[in-house]
């Protein structure tokens, strides 16, 4: 009798340690993680922009395609001020879960950044740095604002976050039906989770291309304090 | 690890699983607790470096995508 109460307390004092531990992985560890690693993308993006400084004269004559984004590697920074004015996140190409605990995920597929049609994102809500933690504080008109080396794009949000299923895929359509758009044009859809620690809905968030800046011109007005 | 009705109360850390490890190690009881220290932080890095990134993603934290691709 004592031998089984010795060895089920001892098993519960293990188990429990073991939960304790985890919770701690997922809610903290994976944050600190998360922040090393998109700092450092962030950083080899900028050292390779630096490098290769602004390679776009875009010879008009002939318009060759770009060279398609590279899987799971960083091309983009995106700035929303409404999540905080030091928010940026490294925007990787791929939603993986590799991936998307590297920053922020491009949908393949997808329009490219500032081009016609549906430029769409993925994000983490909760662990992995919480990227998108206060996506439901994104409003009509704010900022979302991108840059790839060369450009400043900077979107506008056009209505506050829709909730949807995670099977509607129709919501990152170039024209996407609920948004309200009706033309083609050069679009952004965010999504994350929802409910802040589930995963039965999504959070979307649609906006449109407002304006665009060569980087030489400066950071663009929304980033101005 | 030798269970049995032993006549030796639980308290004094003769049986057990951690009784059991406690035994084997060597040495006086001040380095068996060093040793203990090292196990337990060999035993965190190991759960936090292999064992919880295999666990994580099992969890529905990372459904963010709206086709789960």
């Amino acid at each position: 009798m004592r031998v089984i109460v010795r060895t089920v307390s001892e098993l519960f004092i293990t188990v429990g340690t073991l939960i304790v531990l985890f919770v701690a992985y997922v809610l903290f560890w994976t944050g600190v993680r998360a922040d090393r690693v998109m700092d450092d993308q962030i950083d080899s993006l900028q050292q390779q922009w630096a490098q290769e400084p602004a390679v776009t004269p875009r010879p008009s004559a002939s318009p060759e395609p770009p060279t398609p984004y590279s899987k799971g590697k960083p091309f983009a920074i995106m700035y929303i001020p409404r999540l905080g004015f030091t928010w940026n996140k490294p925007v990787l190409e791929g939603t993986g879960t590799g991936t998307l605990k590297k920053g922020l995920g491009h949908y393949p597929g997808t329009a490219r950044l500032g081009q016609t049609g549906n430029f769409s994102v993925a994000g983490h809500r909760r662990t992995y740095g919480d990227p998108f933690k206060d996506f439901p504080r994104l409003r009509r008109g704010d900022a979302v604002v991108l840059t790839d080396g060369t450009t400043w794009f900077t979107y506008r949000i056009d209505q506050a976050p829709y909730r949807t299923v995670p099977t509607d895929v129709e919501v990152i359509d170039p024209v996407p039906r609920k948004s309200g758009y009706t033309r083609p044009g050069r679009y952004l859809t965010l999504t994350t989770c929802e409910p802040e620690w589930g995963h039965s809905h999504r959070l979307i968030v649609w906006a449109h291309l407002d304006s665009t800046q060569p980087v030489e011109a400066g950071r663009p007005k929304a980033l101005r304090r | 690890m030798t269970y049995g009705v032993s006549l030796v109360p639980w308290c004094d850390g003769r049986d057990g699983m951690y009784g059991w490890i406690w035994r084997h190690l060597p040495g006086n009881a001040l380095f068996k607790g060093l040793i203990s220290i090292v196990l337990v932080l060999a035993t965190v890095y190991v759960l936090f470096q292999y064992v919880f990134p295999w666990a994580e993603p099992l969890l529905p934290f990372n459904d963010v995508t709206v086709d789960n691709q």
